[in-house]
């Protein structure tokens, strides 16, 4: 059993994930456990990868349904073909077919168009379903998607209710805009996934950036870390240091040198006020004593 | 880990909830099938594996490692007893009726006053006062030196927010018949009676989003010469707006929404004179008075509640009530705005322990001294 979390872990890096124990354990028991897995923590650290990952090493279909305010039925679960209904009323006018009938007819499967909870419902093996930014959504959709998430069915007035065959995998990540409901988090299984140690930031910088000189991954890491202890306005995620790392590759850069910072700090730096921020900082300290505060952070 | 994983986690659960996390015995079940799962033997399996079924938060991640480090090793029973006992007491303290203990009275009840003579109420030096204002201009008045014909400004500002509330629309759909968006499904529904020609169209408008408020006004001593003021807009808003809910407190919490649907503001006075029964008095429970609001009146909250505040923070009481009063109505109301009059004066700093416990839980705390601060108040009520 132990073994098993081990292979998982090792199977996440394999496909090019780094992550940790924690990480690990909780997608091990949403699997096992069959419970939706709910990940918070600040943007950039790579909680939407955990499904990414999850649905390449289960070797199975990745469904994502992405949250934002006013996400409705007919976005979220199913809308009906319009333009093939209407055409199928005109063919079939001189049926002499009843209303009734030919009503039944239009308002069944074969016009029905799946929007991502739909076909992770009706799949006929397990998929995983990527609900993502789920903060995004309002109340009312959160309460839709409790009652989804807990009986694997949703019901459809025209057809009827649709069960799951095999229960999908779900994963559902949010930003923390806003308090979900308890209702929901008790449904779920909790991960909160933080800024990357340096050993781990190294470690997925080097699985990412395969060639990257070992010198350099470990100076920018070091770099990003320094930084993150700053009080920034947006911090750099895991995503931007990845960005970094490439655009630096890119350069030919040797070594992080105060030059070469200064110029690319858009890679990972967002907001103005950051970037006047890191710039002060290495003007008057250099890059050498951003990389050693990071290296220092633990 | 020693002994049963079942009897592990029945108490360890128990004692997670004492110490306020949202733990079920559906969490429970869930757990003992975790343990199946993994390595009983193997500390940071059984902690990653517990802590993603009971911390269901980020503030749960802290208790939840401060109690598993006390239960792994030593889950004696008699350990047990006393840690959960003791956990229970501060986590869950015990609700004191505000009118158990009677106190002396020293400041007369204000209502009362204001009832008879809508009288001047007397500076009372011991208590700071927002920034003192000599500008005349309405909008940046200090409600202390109001006079009864400034309150029309007032009544404005409680109309503009009525209708802010009023016209928020939510971003889903209903069906209209002068809608702006056309509605497919029923459309071509329609169509089946025209040989698929959409000859008839529907239409679909934005739902009313149907925001509630339920305000709680400090009318203790020291607001006396804001409450009045702020009373007459709660009064206003009461009128116009049918989804609001008032308290009132000082030391103990009265409903007076009925006694504000008065056909005039005198008349509501009056009422309220009457609602008192004798409990208003100088002192300030606002953690007891927010306890016992949320004890008794527990279907008021939902996402759609703004729930306000009115109070400079001077409690007499247990902060500690009020942190935790506070923060179950911040999990189940839509948002919670803390206004404080003595916040107009630029060298007040919200330092008191009241306060203190209460900024923690608090989304907005803001102004309530002039008209222009009451009036952005209809800003924070768009969520």
């Amino acid at each position: 059993m132990k073994e098993a979390i081990e292979r998982l872990q090792q199977a996440m890096a394999d496909k090019g994930y780094v992550t940790d124990r924690a990480t690990a354990t909780a997608a091990y028991l949403a699997v096992t456990l069959r419970k939706p897995l709910l990940i918070e923590g600040p943007p950039g650290v790579g909680k939407t990868d955990v499904a990414k990952v999850l649905s390449r090493v289960l070797d199975t279909e990745l469904i994502r349904l992405q949250c934002y305010e006013g996400l409705d039925v007919s976005t979220s679960l199913y809308e009906w073909n319009y333009p093939k209904q209407l055409l199928h009323i005109k063919l079939g006018e001189t049926s002499g077919q009843s209303v009734a009938h030919r009503e039944a007819e239009i308002f069944s499967e074969s016009f029905l168009l799946e929007r991502p909870l739909l076909r992770a419902i009706r799949a006929t093996r397990q998929v995983v379903l990527l609900i993502d930014e789920v903060d995004r959504s309002d109340e009312e959709f959160e309460a839709f998607l409790l009652e989804v998430l807990s009986e694997h069915q949703v019901t459809i007035p025209e057809i009827g209710t649709v069960r799951a065959a095999v229960e999908p995998c779900v994963v559902l990540t949010s930003n923390r805009t806003r308090e979900l409901s308890e209702a929901l988090r008790r449904r779920c299984l909790y991960l909160w996934i933080d800024y990357p140690t340096l050993e781990k930031e190294l470690a997925i910088v080097r699985a990412r950036v395969p060639g990257i000189d070992v010198q350099l991954a470990d100076q920018l890491t070091g770099f990003i870390q320094g930084i993150r202890r700053q009080r920034l306005v947006k911090m750099p995620g895991v995503a931007e240091t990845l960005d970094w790392a490439h655009a630096l590759v890119a350069l030919h850069a040797e070594s992080v040198n105060d030059g070469v910072a200064m110029e690319t700090l858009g890679c990972f730096l967002k907001d103005q006020a950051d970037v006047r921020r890191v710039r002060t900082e290495i003007e008057t300290h250099g890059t050498a004593a951003l990389v050693a505060a990071g290296r220092d952070a633990r | 880990m020693t002994g049963e994983p079942l009897a592990f986690v029945t108490s360890f659960s128990r004692a997670l909830r004492d110490r306020g996390l949202n733990v079920t015995p559906g969490t429970s079940i869930d757990a003992v099938r975790a343990l199946a799962a993994v390595d009983i033997g193997d500390r940071r399996d059984v902690y990653f594996a517990l802590r993603s079924l009971f911390a269901t938060r980020l503030q749960d991640l802290a208790v939840f490692d401060a109690m598993f480090d006390e239960w792994w090793d030593t889950a004696r029973p008699a350990r047990r007893e006393t840690g959960a006992e003791r956990t229970k007491q501060s986590a869950n303290p015990p609700i004191v009726a505000p009118w158990d203990e009677p106190k002396a009275s020293t400041t007369s009840s204000f209502l009362t006053r204001w009832a008879a003579s809508l009288a001047e109420a007397e500076d009372d030096a011991t208590v700071p006062m927002a920034a003192p204002s000599t500008r005349e201009a309405t909008g940046v008045k200090d409600f202390r030196h109001y006079d009864d014909d400034d309150l029309h400004g007032l009544e404005d500002a409680a109309a503009r927010i009525v209708k802010r509330l009023r016209s928020r629309r939510s971003r889903r759909w209903r069906i209209a018949r002068r809608g702006p968006r056309l509605d497919a499904r029923r459309i071509v529904r329609l169509a089946l009676a025209t040989g698929g020609d959409p000859i008839r169209l529907a239409r679909r408008e934005r739902k009313l989003r149907r925001t509630k408020l339920v305000v709680v006004c400090d009318v203790s001593g020291s607001m006396d010469l804001y409450s009045r003021f702020l009373l007459q807009v709660l009064y206003t808003l009461q009128h116009a707006f049918a989804r609001v809910e008032t308290f009132a407190f000082s030391t103990r919490l009265v409903r007076i929404t009925d006694a504000l649907t008065g056909d005039t503001y005198r008349e509501a006075l009056d009422t309220l004179a009457r609602v008192e029964g004798g409990g208003w008095s100088g002192g300030t429970k606002i953690g007891e008075s927010l306890e016992s609001l949320r004890v008794g009146w527990p279907r008021l909250f939902d996402r759609r509640t703004a729930v306000i505040v009115l109070s400079d923070g001077w409690d007499t009481g247990d902060p500690e009530i009020l942190g935790a009063a506070l923060r179950e109505i911040r999990r189940r109301a839509g948002r919670l705005i803390w206004l404080n009059p003595l916040l107009g004066n630029p060298s007040y700093e919200p330092l008191t322990r009241g306060m203190q416990a209460a900024l923690p839980h608090v989304d907005v705390f803001a102004p309530a001294h002039d008209l222009a601060s009451i009036e952005r108040l209809a800003m924070h009520l768009s969520f």
